[in-house]
Protein backbone atom coordinates (compact mmCIF):
# COMPACT_ATOMS: atom_id res chain seq x y z
CA UNK A 1 0.00 0.00 0.00
CA UNK A 2 1.35 2.95 -0.72
CA UNK A 3 0.65 6.93 -0.63
CA UNK A 4 0.41 8.78 -4.03
CA UNK A 5 3.65 9.77 -5.23
CA UNK A 6 5.58 6.61 -3.97
CA UNK A 7 5.62 6.09 -0.25
CA UNK A 8 4.76 3.14 1.32
CA UNK A 9 2.27 3.84 4.14
CA UNK A 10 2.58 -0.19 5.26
CA UNK A 11 4.98 -2.29 3.44
CA UNK A 12 5.93 -6.63 3.93
CA UNK A 13 3.28 -7.10 6.89
CA UNK A 14 2.40 -10.30 6.95
CA UNK A 15 -0.75 -11.06 9.71
CA UNK A 16 -2.47 -13.89 9.73
CA UNK A 17 -5.77 -13.70 11.85
CA UNK A 18 -7.08 -16.69 14.14
CA UNK A 19 -10.72 -17.63 13.41
CA UNK A 20 -12.33 -16.78 16.76
CA UNK A 21 -9.51 -14.67 17.92
CA UNK A 22 -9.34 -11.34 19.44
CA UNK A 23 -6.51 -9.41 17.74
CA UNK A 24 -5.25 -6.14 18.75
CA UNK A 25 -3.52 -3.82 16.65
CA UNK A 26 -0.92 -1.63 18.84
CA UNK A 27 1.60 1.21 17.44
CA UNK A 28 2.24 4.81 17.51
CA UNK A 29 0.31 7.18 15.52
CA UNK A 30 0.61 7.05 11.96
CA UNK A 31 2.18 3.56 11.33
CA UNK A 32 -0.29 2.39 8.77
CA UNK A 33 -2.83 1.06 11.49
CA UNK A 34 -6.27 2.10 10.20
CA UNK A 35 -4.74 1.58 6.67
CA UNK A 36 -4.52 -2.34 7.49
CA UNK A 37 -7.80 -1.99 8.55
CA UNK A 38 -9.26 -0.42 5.60
CA UNK A 39 -6.85 -3.04 3.37
CA UNK A 40 -8.82 -5.97 5.34
CA UNK A 41 -12.02 -4.28 5.15
CA UNK A 42 -12.00 -3.70 1.12
CA UNK A 43 -12.41 -0.42 1.02
CA UNK A 44 -8.39 -0.10 -0.12
CA UNK A 45 -6.54 -2.29 -2.41
CA UNK A 46 -3.28 -3.28 -2.23
CA UNK A 47 -0.56 -2.32 -4.05
CA UNK A 48 1.35 -5.26 -3.90
CA UNK A 49 -0.05 -8.20 -2.27
CA UNK A 50 -3.16 -9.93 -1.15
CA UNK A 51 -5.63 -10.23 1.80
CA UNK A 52 -6.69 -14.12 1.69
CA UNK A 53 -9.27 -15.92 3.45
CA UNK A 54 -11.50 -12.98 4.56
CA UNK A 55 -14.98 -14.23 5.57
CA UNK A 56 -17.84 -14.36 2.94
CA UNK A 57 -20.71 -11.16 3.36
CA UNK A 58 -19.96 -7.94 5.14
CA UNK A 59 -17.75 -7.32 8.01
CA UNK A 60 -18.68 -5.30 10.27
CA UNK A 61 -16.86 -1.94 10.42
CA UNK A 62 -16.59 0.55 13.75
CA UNK A 63 -14.90 3.92 13.27
CA UNK A 64 -13.31 6.29 16.24
CA UNK A 65 -16.24 8.49 15.34
CA UNK A 66 -19.73 6.48 15.64
CA UNK A 67 -20.45 8.17 11.94
CA UNK A 68 -24.59 8.47 12.78
CA UNK A 69 -26.82 9.10 9.79
CA UNK A 70 -27.50 12.55 12.33
CA UNK A 71 -31.18 12.21 10.07
CA UNK A 72 -32.46 8.92 11.06
CA UNK A 73 -33.37 7.73 14.16
CA UNK A 74 -30.78 4.69 16.24
CA UNK A 75 -33.40 2.03 14.69
CA UNK A 76 -32.96 3.77 11.16
CA UNK A 77 -29.07 3.56 11.85
CA UNK A 78 -29.12 0.21 12.53
CA UNK A 79 -30.94 -0.49 9.90
CA UNK A 80 -28.69 0.70 6.85
CA UNK A 81 -26.31 -2.00 6.53
CA UNK A 82 -29.71 -4.39 5.92
CA UNK A 83 -31.52 -1.71 4.06
CA UNK A 84 -28.15 -1.47 2.03
CA UNK A 85 -28.80 -5.36 1.29
CA UNK A 86 -32.36 -4.82 0.11
CA UNK A 87 -33.55 -6.43 3.52
CA UNK A 88 -37.28 -5.48 3.93
CA UNK A 89 -37.75 -3.50 7.15
CA UNK A 90 -40.64 -6.04 8.32
CA UNK A 91 -37.63 -9.08 8.29
CA UNK A 92 -35.03 -6.83 9.67
CA UNK A 93 -37.29 -5.76 12.71
CA UNK A 94 -36.40 -8.54 14.75
CA UNK A 95 -32.38 -8.44 13.40
CA UNK A 96 -32.58 -4.61 14.70
CA UNK A 97 -34.15 -5.24 18.06
CA UNK A 98 -31.33 -8.10 18.81
CA UNK A 99 -28.58 -6.00 17.94
CA UNK A 100 -29.51 -3.16 20.04
CA UNK A 101 -30.68 -5.72 23.04
CA UNK A 102 -26.84 -7.15 22.49
CA UNK A 103 -25.45 -3.20 23.38
CA UNK A 104 -28.04 -2.71 25.88
CA UNK A 105 -29.69 0.23 24.18
CA UNK A 106 -33.11 -1.65 23.39
CA UNK A 107 -35.05 1.57 25.22
CA UNK A 108 -33.73 3.64 22.51
CA UNK A 109 -35.03 2.75 19.36
CA UNK A 110 -36.55 6.30 18.29
CA UNK A 111 -33.76 8.30 19.69
CA UNK A 112 -31.85 10.85 17.22
CA UNK A 113 -28.40 11.13 17.42
CA UNK A 114 -28.29 14.06 18.80
CA UNK A 115 -29.43 13.32 22.08
CA UNK A 116 -27.19 10.41 22.87
CA UNK A 117 -23.67 10.30 24.46
CA UNK A 118 -20.50 9.50 23.45
CA UNK A 119 -20.62 6.34 24.49
CA UNK A 120 -24.27 5.51 23.47
CA UNK A 121 -23.52 6.76 20.00
CA UNK A 122 -20.74 4.27 20.17
CA UNK A 123 -23.08 1.50 21.33
CA UNK A 124 -25.32 2.74 17.81
CA UNK A 125 -22.27 2.00 15.72
CA UNK A 126 -21.80 -1.38 16.96
CA UNK A 127 -25.28 -2.28 16.76
CA UNK A 128 -24.72 -1.45 13.02
CA UNK A 129 -22.04 -3.38 12.74
CA UNK A 130 -23.15 -6.89 13.91
CA UNK A 131 -26.79 -6.16 13.15
CA UNK A 132 -25.41 -8.25 9.31
CA UNK A 133 -24.38 -11.05 11.80
CA UNK A 134 -21.06 -10.75 10.08
CA UNK A 135 -17.87 -13.03 10.97
CA UNK A 136 -15.28 -10.29 10.81
CA UNK A 137 -15.68 -7.43 12.88
CA UNK A 138 -13.12 -4.50 12.40
CA UNK A 139 -12.38 -1.61 14.88
CA UNK A 140 -10.30 0.88 14.14
CA UNK A 141 -9.97 3.09 17.72
CA UNK A 142 -13.58 2.78 18.33
CA UNK A 143 -13.22 4.07 22.19
CA UNK A 144 -10.63 6.75 21.53
CA UNK A 145 -12.53 9.40 22.35
CA UNK A 146 -14.48 8.52 25.32
CA UNK A 147 -13.63 8.79 29.15
CA UNK A 148 -11.90 6.06 30.65
CA UNK A 149 -15.25 4.92 32.79
CA UNK A 150 -17.55 4.83 29.37
CA UNK A 151 -14.11 3.11 27.89
CA UNK A 152 -13.94 0.23 30.69
CA UNK A 153 -17.76 -0.29 30.48
CA UNK A 154 -17.80 -0.53 26.73
CA UNK A 155 -15.04 -2.69 26.65
CA UNK A 156 -16.59 -4.98 29.12
CA UNK A 157 -19.57 -4.96 26.80
CA UNK A 158 -17.10 -5.78 23.71
CA UNK A 159 -15.78 -8.97 25.43
CA UNK A 160 -19.08 -10.49 26.17
CA UNK A 161 -20.36 -9.47 23.00
CA UNK A 162 -16.83 -11.49 20.76
CA UNK A 163 -17.26 -13.98 23.57
CA UNK A 164 -21.27 -14.94 22.99
CA UNK A 165 -21.63 -14.16 19.34
CA UNK A 166 -17.91 -15.49 18.10
CA UNK A 167 -17.07 -12.77 16.09
CA UNK A 168 -13.71 -12.77 14.80
CA UNK A 169 -12.24 -9.21 16.03
CA UNK A 170 -9.73 -7.30 15.09
CA UNK A 171 -8.98 -4.01 16.65
CA UNK A 172 -6.62 -0.93 16.24
CA UNK A 173 -6.10 0.94 19.28
CA UNK A 174 -2.66 2.72 20.72
CA UNK A 175 -3.73 1.99 24.43
CA UNK A 176 -1.11 -1.15 25.46
CA UNK A 177 -3.64 -1.47 28.60
CA UNK A 178 -6.60 -1.80 26.39
CA UNK A 179 -5.10 -4.27 24.20
CA UNK A 180 -3.97 -6.62 27.02
CA UNK A 181 -6.93 -6.31 28.47
CA UNK A 182 -9.20 -7.35 25.38
CA UNK A 183 -7.10 -9.28 23.22
CA UNK A 184 -6.24 -12.86 23.12
CA UNK A 185 -3.56 -11.68 20.33
CA UNK A 186 -1.20 -8.66 19.66
CA UNK A 187 0.80 -7.46 16.81
CA UNK A 188 2.73 -4.20 17.04
CA UNK A 189 3.53 -1.80 14.42
CA UNK A 190 6.56 -0.30 13.87
CA UNK A 191 6.25 3.12 11.53
CA UNK A 192 7.45 4.27 8.09
CA UNK A 193 6.62 1.64 6.23
CA UNK A 194 4.44 0.02 9.02
CA UNK A 195 5.05 -3.40 9.61
CA UNK A 196 4.35 -6.04 12.06
CA UNK A 197 7.47 -5.80 14.72
CA UNK A 198 6.41 -8.11 16.91
CA UNK A 199 3.68 -10.39 18.52
CA UNK A 200 2.32 -11.33 21.54
CA UNK A 201 -0.49 -14.21 22.69
CA UNK A 202 -2.49 -12.78 26.11
CA UNK A 203 -3.02 -15.98 28.10
CA UNK A 204 -6.00 -14.65 30.63
CA UNK A 205 -9.15 -16.46 32.04
CA UNK A 206 -11.80 -17.13 29.64
CA UNK A 207 -14.20 -14.27 31.01
CA UNK A 208 -12.55 -11.55 32.02
CA UNK A 209 -13.54 -8.50 34.14
CA UNK A 210 -11.69 -5.93 36.16
CA UNK A 211 -9.74 -8.23 38.23
CA UNK A 212 -8.01 -9.55 35.60
CA UNK A 213 -6.03 -6.02 35.23
CA UNK A 214 -4.74 -6.81 38.73
CA UNK A 215 -3.51 -10.45 37.47
CA UNK A 216 0.40 -11.62 36.68
CA UNK A 217 -0.56 -12.72 33.15
CA UNK A 218 -2.33 -9.08 32.23
CA UNK A 219 0.95 -6.87 34.16
CA UNK A 220 3.15 -9.33 31.99
CA UNK A 221 1.67 -8.99 29.31
CA UNK A 222 1.48 -4.78 29.61
CA UNK A 223 5.37 -5.19 30.20
CA UNK A 224 6.24 -6.88 27.12
CA UNK A 225 4.08 -5.12 24.54
CA UNK A 226 5.06 -1.77 26.34
CA UNK A 227 8.72 -2.51 25.79
CA UNK A 228 8.13 -3.50 21.94
CA UNK A 229 6.03 -0.72 21.50
CA UNK A 230 8.97 1.83 22.66
CA UNK A 231 11.16 -0.61 20.16
CA UNK A 232 8.50 0.73 17.41
CA UNK A 233 8.53 4.31 18.56
CA UNK A 234 12.54 4.16 18.46
CA UNK A 235 12.62 2.94 14.95
CA UNK A 236 9.95 6.10 14.12
CA UNK A 237 13.00 8.47 15.41
CA UNK B 1 -41.87 41.54 25.22
CA UNK B 2 -39.17 41.22 22.29
CA UNK B 3 -41.50 40.11 19.81
CA UNK B 4 -43.29 43.36 20.41
CA UNK B 5 -40.37 45.65 20.09
CA UNK B 6 -40.34 46.12 16.44
CA UNK B 7 -44.09 46.72 16.22
CA UNK B 8 -43.58 49.55 19.18
CA UNK B 9 -41.29 51.24 17.30
CA UNK B 10 -43.28 50.69 13.85
CA UNK B 11 -45.60 52.69 15.39
CA UNK B 12 -43.27 55.55 16.71
CA UNK B 13 -41.98 55.86 12.92
CA UNK B 14 -45.48 55.89 11.95
CA UNK B 15 -47.03 58.61 13.76
CA UNK B 16 -43.95 60.93 13.57
CA UNK B 17 -44.44 60.41 9.82
CA UNK B 18 -48.16 60.85 9.96
CA UNK B 19 -47.16 64.56 12.43
CA UNK B 20 -44.36 65.96 10.42
CA UNK B 21 -45.82 65.26 7.07
CA UNK B 22 -48.67 66.95 8.04
CA UNK B 23 -46.98 69.79 9.96
CA UNK B 24 -44.49 70.17 7.06
CA UNK B 25 -46.91 70.23 4.66
CA UNK B 26 -45.23 67.63 2.13
CA UNK B 27 -47.00 67.66 -0.88
CA UNK B 28 -48.83 63.96 -1.46
CA UNK B 29 -47.14 63.16 -4.41
CA UNK B 30 -43.62 63.50 -2.74
CA UNK B 31 -44.46 61.85 0.88
CA UNK B 32 -48.26 60.81 1.46
CA UNK B 33 -48.78 60.20 5.02
CA UNK B 34 -49.73 56.49 6.43
CA UNK B 35 -53.39 57.78 6.60
CA UNK B 36 -53.25 58.43 2.99
CA UNK B 37 -52.10 54.83 2.22
CA UNK B 38 -53.86 53.09 4.72
CA UNK B 39 -56.97 55.04 2.98
CA UNK B 40 -55.62 53.87 -0.67
CA UNK B 41 -55.04 50.08 0.31
CA UNK B 42 -58.77 49.77 1.35
CA UNK B 43 -60.29 51.04 -1.71
CA UNK B 44 -57.62 49.80 -4.53
CA UNK B 45 -57.11 46.71 -2.23
CA UNK B 46 -59.41 44.31 -4.66
CA UNK B 47 -57.33 45.31 -7.30
CA UNK B 48 -54.43 45.23 -5.56
CA UNK B 49 -54.34 41.74 -4.42
CA UNK B 50 -55.60 40.77 -8.00
CA UNK B 51 -52.77 41.84 -9.57
CA UNK B 52 -50.87 40.47 -5.64
CA UNK B 53 -51.82 37.11 -6.66
CA UNK B 54 -50.42 37.01 -10.36
CA UNK B 55 -47.33 38.17 -8.98
CA UNK B 56 -47.61 35.35 -6.21
CA UNK B 57 -48.11 32.61 -8.83
CA UNK B 58 -45.52 33.77 -10.98
CA UNK B 59 -43.32 34.01 -8.32
CA UNK B 60 -44.25 30.14 -6.80
CA UNK B 61 -43.99 28.86 -10.18
CA UNK B 62 -40.70 30.33 -10.79
CA UNK B 63 -38.87 29.30 -7.61
CA UNK B 64 -40.74 25.91 -7.90
CA UNK B 65 -38.44 25.83 -11.55
CA UNK B 66 -35.75 26.85 -10.35
CA UNK B 67 -35.75 24.39 -7.26
CA UNK B 68 -36.11 21.41 -9.55
CA UNK B 69 -33.66 22.65 -11.94
CA UNK B 70 -31.20 23.35 -9.58
CA UNK B 71 -31.47 20.06 -7.50
CA UNK B 72 -31.49 18.13 -11.17
CA UNK B 73 -28.26 19.45 -12.45
CA UNK B 74 -26.45 19.48 -9.05
CA UNK B 75 -27.29 15.59 -8.81
CA UNK B 76 -26.13 15.65 -12.27
CA UNK B 77 -22.94 17.30 -11.43
CA UNK B 78 -21.81 14.83 -9.05
CA UNK B 79 -22.59 12.43 -10.38
CA UNK B 80 -19.79 13.26 -13.11
CA UNK B 81 -17.29 16.32 -12.92
CA UNK B 82 -16.91 15.81 -16.75
CA UNK B 83 -20.39 17.18 -17.04
CA UNK B 84 -20.32 19.78 -14.20
CA UNK B 85 -16.71 21.30 -16.03
CA UNK B 86 -18.74 21.30 -19.72
CA UNK B 87 -21.88 23.09 -18.36
CA UNK B 88 -21.10 25.16 -14.87
CA UNK B 89 -19.26 27.78 -16.79
CA UNK B 90 -22.96 28.71 -18.77
CA UNK B 91 -24.58 28.49 -15.54
CA UNK B 92 -22.11 31.31 -14.11
CA UNK B 93 -22.55 33.36 -17.21
CA UNK B 94 -26.44 33.32 -16.75
CA UNK B 95 -25.83 34.13 -13.02
CA UNK B 96 -23.25 37.05 -14.15
CA UNK B 97 -25.51 38.64 -16.66
CA UNK B 98 -27.61 41.52 -15.32
CA UNK B 99 -31.40 40.32 -15.65
CA UNK B 100 -32.55 43.63 -16.83
CA UNK B 101 -30.02 43.18 -20.06
CA UNK B 102 -31.61 39.70 -21.37
CA UNK B 103 -35.05 40.39 -20.68
CA UNK B 104 -35.65 42.49 -23.93
CA UNK B 105 -34.72 39.57 -25.96
CA UNK B 106 -36.57 37.05 -23.76
CA UNK B 107 -39.55 39.08 -24.19
CA UNK B 108 -38.77 39.08 -27.95
CA UNK B 109 -38.43 35.39 -27.66
CA UNK B 110 -41.09 34.17 -25.85
CA UNK B 111 -42.72 37.37 -24.36
CA UNK B 112 -44.69 39.04 -27.29
CA UNK B 113 -48.09 37.38 -26.87
CA UNK B 114 -47.40 36.33 -23.44
CA UNK B 115 -45.52 38.27 -20.97
CA UNK B 116 -45.98 36.34 -17.98
CA UNK B 117 -43.49 33.49 -19.91
CA UNK B 118 -41.28 35.99 -19.88
CA UNK B 119 -41.08 37.20 -16.47
CA UNK B 120 -41.55 33.64 -15.36
CA UNK B 121 -38.40 32.69 -17.42
CA UNK B 122 -36.45 35.76 -16.40
CA UNK B 123 -37.42 35.04 -12.55
CA UNK B 124 -36.06 31.20 -13.04
CA UNK B 125 -33.13 32.70 -14.12
CA UNK B 126 -32.21 34.73 -11.34
CA UNK B 127 -33.38 32.27 -8.52
CA UNK B 128 -31.54 29.31 -9.56
CA UNK B 129 -28.60 29.73 -9.04
CA UNK B 130 -28.16 29.81 -5.40
CA UNK B 131 -30.03 26.60 -5.60
CA UNK B 132 -27.51 24.83 -7.73
CA UNK B 133 -24.74 25.93 -6.31
CA UNK B 134 -25.93 25.22 -2.54
CA UNK B 135 -27.31 21.56 -3.54
CA UNK B 136 -23.91 20.80 -5.27
CA UNK B 137 -22.06 21.92 -1.66
CA UNK B 138 -24.61 19.86 -0.21
CA UNK B 139 -24.09 16.41 -2.38
CA UNK B 140 -20.52 16.59 -1.88
CA UNK B 141 -20.10 17.39 2.03
CA UNK B 142 -21.00 14.07 2.77
CA UNK B 143 -19.08 12.68 6.30
CA UNK B 144 -16.45 10.31 4.73
CA UNK B 145 -16.87 7.53 7.39
CA UNK B 146 -20.61 7.32 5.92
CA UNK B 147 -19.69 6.97 2.78
CA UNK B 148 -16.38 4.41 3.85
CA UNK B 149 -19.67 2.19 5.21
CA UNK B 150 -22.03 2.83 2.08
CA UNK B 151 -19.15 1.43 -0.06
CA UNK B 152 -18.32 -1.40 2.87
CA UNK B 153 -22.44 -2.81 2.20
CA UNK B 154 -21.63 -2.20 -1.90
CA UNK B 155 -24.35 0.56 -1.83
CA UNK B 156 -25.35 1.03 -5.31
CA UNK B 157 -25.31 4.66 -6.83
CA UNK B 158 -29.70 5.28 -6.41
CA UNK B 159 -28.74 4.35 -2.94
CA UNK B 160 -25.75 6.50 -2.57
CA UNK B 161 -28.24 9.77 -3.86
CA UNK B 162 -31.11 8.88 -1.89
CA UNK B 163 -29.88 7.77 1.45
CA UNK B 164 -26.53 9.55 2.09
CA UNK B 165 -25.99 12.44 -0.37
CA UNK B 166 -29.46 13.97 -0.40
CA UNK B 167 -30.33 14.01 3.74
CA UNK B 168 -26.72 14.98 3.61
CA UNK B 169 -27.16 18.11 1.18
CA UNK B 170 -30.87 19.03 3.19
CA UNK B 171 -29.19 21.92 5.76
CA UNK B 172 -27.59 23.13 2.29
CA UNK B 173 -30.49 22.69 0.27
CA UNK B 174 -32.99 24.61 2.35
CA UNK B 175 -30.35 27.26 3.00
CA UNK B 176 -30.22 28.14 -0.73
CA UNK B 177 -33.88 27.43 -1.07
CA UNK B 178 -34.65 30.51 1.22
CA UNK B 179 -32.28 33.05 -0.92
CA UNK B 180 -33.67 31.17 -3.94
CA UNK B 181 -37.18 32.22 -2.52
CA UNK B 182 -36.38 36.06 -1.83
CA UNK B 183 -34.99 35.83 -5.04
CA UNK B 184 -37.67 34.81 -6.98
CA UNK B 185 -39.76 36.98 -5.95
CA UNK B 186 -37.24 40.16 -6.86
CA UNK B 187 -37.01 38.50 -10.18
CA UNK B 188 -40.18 38.14 -10.78
CA UNK B 189 -40.91 42.22 -10.33
CA UNK B 190 -38.02 43.33 -11.58
CA UNK B 191 -39.45 41.01 -14.96
CA UNK B 192 -42.57 42.10 -14.61
CA UNK B 193 -40.83 46.07 -14.87
CA UNK B 194 -38.75 45.40 -17.47
CA UNK B 195 -41.10 43.07 -19.82
CA UNK B 196 -44.33 44.72 -18.95
CA UNK B 197 -46.33 46.46 -20.70
CA UNK B 198 -49.97 47.42 -20.68
CA UNK B 199 -51.05 43.88 -20.34
CA UNK B 200 -49.12 43.06 -17.96
CA UNK B 201 -51.18 42.37 -14.49
CA UNK B 202 -48.60 42.26 -11.81
CA UNK B 203 -48.25 44.20 -9.13
CA UNK B 204 -45.27 45.46 -10.82
CA UNK B 205 -47.03 46.87 -13.52
CA UNK B 206 -49.68 48.38 -10.89
CA UNK B 207 -46.25 50.15 -9.58
CA UNK B 208 -45.11 51.47 -12.58
CA UNK B 209 -48.79 52.66 -13.53
CA UNK B 210 -49.73 54.38 -9.96
CA UNK B 211 -45.89 56.36 -10.99
CA UNK B 212 -47.40 57.53 -13.68
CA UNK B 213 -50.80 59.09 -12.80
CA UNK B 214 -49.13 60.06 -9.58
CA UNK B 215 -50.74 57.83 -7.25
CA UNK B 216 -48.18 57.79 -4.49
CA UNK B 217 -50.65 56.64 -1.85
CA UNK B 218 -51.76 53.81 -4.31
CA UNK B 219 -47.97 52.47 -5.07
CA UNK B 220 -47.03 52.75 -1.37
CA UNK B 221 -49.78 50.45 -0.82
CA UNK B 222 -48.48 47.95 -3.36
CA UNK B 223 -45.73 48.32 -1.98
CA UNK B 224 -46.47 47.66 1.39
CA UNK B 225 -48.05 44.57 0.09
CA UNK B 226 -44.59 43.68 -2.10
CA UNK B 227 -42.81 43.89 1.49
CA UNK B 228 -45.57 41.41 3.40
CA UNK B 229 -45.49 39.23 0.67
CA UNK B 230 -41.59 38.60 0.66
CA UNK B 231 -41.81 38.23 4.45
CA UNK B 232 -44.35 35.40 4.20
CA UNK B 233 -42.34 33.85 1.35
CA UNK B 234 -39.63 33.64 3.92
CA UNK B 235 -41.56 32.71 6.39
CA UNK B 236 -42.75 29.54 5.07
CA UNK B 237 -39.12 28.05 4.32
CA UNK B 238 -37.97 29.25 7.79
CA UNK B 239 -40.87 26.97 8.63
CA UNK B 240 -40.13 23.78 6.57
CA UNK B 241 -36.30 24.17 7.42
CA UNK B 242 -37.66 24.42 10.98
CA UNK B 243 -39.58 21.14 10.56
CA UNK B 244 -37.55 19.33 8.58
CA UNK B 245 -33.91 19.19 10.49
CA UNK B 246 -34.80 20.30 14.04
CA UNK B 247 -34.48 16.49 14.84
CA UNK B 248 -31.22 16.28 13.74
CA UNK B 249 -29.18 19.64 13.82
CA UNK B 250 -29.31 21.40 17.36
CA UNK B 251 -28.14 24.55 15.62
CA UNK B 252 -30.58 24.77 12.49
CA UNK B 253 -33.93 26.03 12.17
CA UNK B 254 -33.43 28.41 15.28
CA UNK B 255 -31.65 30.60 13.72
CA UNK B 256 -34.32 32.36 11.43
Amino acid sequence: MRYPGGLAAIDRVDLRIEDGSFTSIVGPSGCGKSTLLRLIAGLASPSAGAITGRPDGAVGLVFQDATLMPWADVENNVYLPLRLARVSRAEAKPRIAEALALVGLSDFAQAYPRALSGGMRMRVAIARAIVTRPRLLLMDEPFAALDEITRNKLNDDLLRLWREQEITTIFVTHSVFESVYLSTDIAIMSPRPGRIMARHAVSGPAIRDADFRATQPYLDACRAVSRDLERAMAVAV
Amino acid sequence: MSRLLPLLVGLIVLALWETSVRLMQVPVFVLPPPSLIAEALMTDGPQLLDALLETLKLTVAAFAASFLGGLALAVLFVQSRLIERSLLPYAVVLQVTPIVAIAPLIVIWVGVDHVERAVFILATIVAFFPILSNASFGLRSVDPGLADLFRLYRATGWQRLWLLQLPSALPALLAGARISAGLALIGTVVAEFVAGSGEATGLAWRIVESANRLEIPRMFAALLLLSLTGLALNAVIVQIEHRLLRRWHSGHGEAA
